[in-house]
């Protein structure tokens, strides 16, 4: 008996260790921002005092920037706790955890709001009497499907993942996803690492949604994501501008941020939006419901809107900026960037990735055959 | 006869504690979410399933695990050509040389694992330091593709996993009994002889403890072959990540770490049978 416990505890153990060093890994490589555990310990532990001069928001690392926080703190007195999650999912689970509760500002993408919303039991509605900044959102980016009648959110970091290119290396005239599938860029292809976001695009290849779910068609898109597999150099999660820049692939498909740094690295970088149609993502602040410093959340996301606060926190986290007022306060240099400042004609014809419900198994099934090829 | 009171329980309590709360309870939390159905919002439901298990027998999860121990195996297989050499001679060498290539061996582990993976990407890089040298040397014309392949992903692994190859062999070769060697080539064989029949054997136990200790790990590593193989394989630690990351299926993703703790199970149970000791001593 005792025999048989120390090989079972021999095997947790090497078990453990083997889910340490993959699991630690895995984490730290998706996302290189990641940090302070501490933090979140602070948070928790400054939830449970009386509404007051504090304020805990949770959030991805870097996303907000320090002068505009040291800003609020300067202007109300408040004192600021930030906490880091590395994914909504992650951050739903804390959550939950929590009771709805510890936190007081939460940025979450739009997917997992539309979960928290179907769910229930963890927004905040927002009081607009004590948001009069409100009025200042670029409707765009309102009346979204995860809030279609604007009651939890506020845009914080709208972006739509782009094609990049350089074209001192391609001879292809890249106009829309279907160009990606081209033989002449065998092996140069950098995407992101992600079922949905891929097999999007290639049912937007075939006049369908991000969001299909009838078997058949995504039978129809796995044989024609297959055909993609030569093409592809490299899958990544974080830095494929890197990719791009250091010459290891000459085209890439990524998300707003990327394509922001690879264009300030190398301004002769080509960006397309893709004639298909593009995907669309927005971050919004959200208010849990049991919040502990519920006027400081709704003052500090009041601030954010402020049309000077908001061209700085767009301007430094480079994203679109969903505030319509604070186009006179955005530098030159931001708006004429093509992957911030894009044609409202062009972001008319958008669509954003939704939950999938059953379906989510079948892509996932068509992303592990794709890898495996 | 006077009984003396016995306090040793004392002494282990922290230590069982520790095991219970931080291993068993996690095991057992593992295991019955792994029986659980999923929520298709989010979460669990209070279901019993076996369906998590059923789901792997689909031959492309199956092939998940095929190319997760394929890639464990090749890894497995080349430290141990590499490794047992290294052990060997490094064991053999005067006691002031041996603390110093001990040393060698030891020093890349004080930085952490993904940094030094980075710096492989960067040295074998298109426009990396590898390709750059073999170019100024006149070996190639034109920057050779290593990065983003299989080979890339055997090398980082291998280079990762070494160490655990070499320590093993090396103290089973020091602590061996060099006179039995003397005694077969007394008896008449020469030096390949007696080193299949007798010194292979002798330190063969350290050679299975060093594939275990570099098999187990290499089975769920894969942030190696995310980083250097460009993401294109697809292992079973990908796999569960993807579970818990992507496709929000807690109880599939937990039903495949069940799976994979018994091949870990396995492989050490399988280490004893074949040299009857009860963990890795030679390690340690």
């Amino acid at each position: 008996m005792k025999k048989i416990l120390s090989l079972v505890l021999a095997a947790a153990t090497c078990a453990g260790l083997l889910a340490g060093c993959g699991s630690g890994g895995g984490s730290e490589s998706s996302a290189p921002q990641s940090s302070a555990a501490p933090a979140s310990e602070a948070s928790s532990e400054a939830g449970g005092t009386e509404s007051g001069g504090e304020l805990n928001i949770f959030t991805w690392d870097g996303y907000f920037p320090q002068d505009v926080l040291d800003g609020y703190t300067e202007q109300f007195g408040v004192k600021i706790n930030m906490s880091n999650f590395e994914s909504n999912e992650e951050m739903l689970t804390k959550l939950e955890a929590a009771n709805a509760g510890d936190y007081d500002v939460i940025v979450a993408s739009d997917y997992i709001i539309d979960i928290m919303r179907r769910k229930g039991g963890l927004l905040k509605e927002l009081d607009k009497e004590k948001i009069p900044n409100f009025k200042n959102i670029d409707p765009n980016f309102q009346s979204q499907f995860y809030d279609p009648e604007n009651l939890y959110t506020v845009p914080y970091g709208p972006g739509t993942p782009l094609i990049v290119y350089d074209p001192s290396l391609v001879n292809v005239d890249i106009k829309g996803y279907n160009d990606l599938w081209n033989p002449e860029l065998k092996d140069s292809v950098v995407i992101m690492d992600d079922a949905r976001n891929v097999i999007g695009i290639t049912l937007k290849t075939m006049g369908k949604s991000f969001n299909e779910t009838d078997p058949a068609v995504l039978d129809e898109a796995k044989a024609k994501l297959m055909e993609l597999k030569p093409n592809i150099r490299t899958l990544a999660m974080n830095n494929l501008q890197d990719v791009i820049l250091s010459g290891e692939a000459s085209v890439g498909y990524m998300f707003t941020a990327q394509v922001v740094m690879a264009l300030q690295a190398n301004p002769e970088l080509k960006v397309v939006y893709p004639e298909e149609g593009m995907g669309f993502g927005i971050d919004n602040l959200i208010v849990p419901l049991n919040a502990p410093h519920e006027d400081n959340a709704f003052s500090f996301i009041n601030y954010i809107l402020e049309p000077e606060v908001g061209a700085k926190v767009s301007s430094q986290i480079m994203y679109l900026c969903p505030n319509k007022e604070s186009a006179p306060y955005l530098p030159e240099e931001y708006k004429n960037n093509a992957a911030l400042y894009i044609p409202s004609d062009v972001l008319g014809n958008t669509e954003f990735i939704q939950d999938v419900g059953e379906a989510t198994e079948l892509y996932d099934k068509i992303w592990t055959e794709f890898k495996q090829q | 006869m006077k009984k003396v009171k016995n306090y040793n329980w004392a002494l282990v309590l922290p230590i069982y504690a520790f095991t219970i709360l931080f291993v068993l309870i996690p095991l057992i939390y593992i295991v019955v979410l792994s029986l659980l159905r999923k929520d298709i919002l989010w979460g669990v439901t209070n279901e019993f399933t076996l369906q998590n298990y059923r789901k792997m027998f689909d031959p492309v999860y199956l092939r998940t695990f095929a190319d997760s121990l394929g890639l464990a195996f090749g890894t497995t297989v080349i430290t141990v050509l590499m490794g047992y050499p290294f052990g060997y001679f490094m064991a053999k060498l005067a006691p002031k040389r041996r603390a110093f290539v001990m040393l060698l061996v030891v020093v890349p582990f004080w930085t952490n694992a993904l940094v030094r993976i980075y710096g492989w990407m960067i040295i074998l890089r298109a426009k990396g330091v590898l390709n750059h040298l073999l170019m100024s040397l006149g070996l190639i014309d034109t920057p050779l593709k290593i990065l983003y392949t299989y080979g890339a992903v055997l090398l980082g692994m291998v280079y990762s996993l070494l160490p655990f190859m070499i320590l093993p062999v090396y103290t089973s070769v020091e602590k061996m009994d060099w006179s039995l060697v003397e005694a077969a080539r007394d008896l008449g064989a020469n030096a390949a002889q007696a080193f299949l029949t007798v010194t292979l054997k002798l330190t063969l136990p350290g050679v299975l403890s060093g594939f275990v200790l570099v098999f187990v790990p290499s089975i769920g590593l894969f942030f190696i072959s995310d980083l250097l193989g460009g993401g294109k394989i697809m292992l079973v630690g990908n796999l569960i990540k993807n579970q818990l990351m992507q496709a929000r299926d807690w109880p599939f993703g937990a039903a495949l770490s069940v799976v994979m703790m018994i091949m870990t199970f396995a492989i050490i149970f399988l280490y004893r049978k074949l040299t009857h000791s009860s963990d890795l001593e030679e390690f340690f």
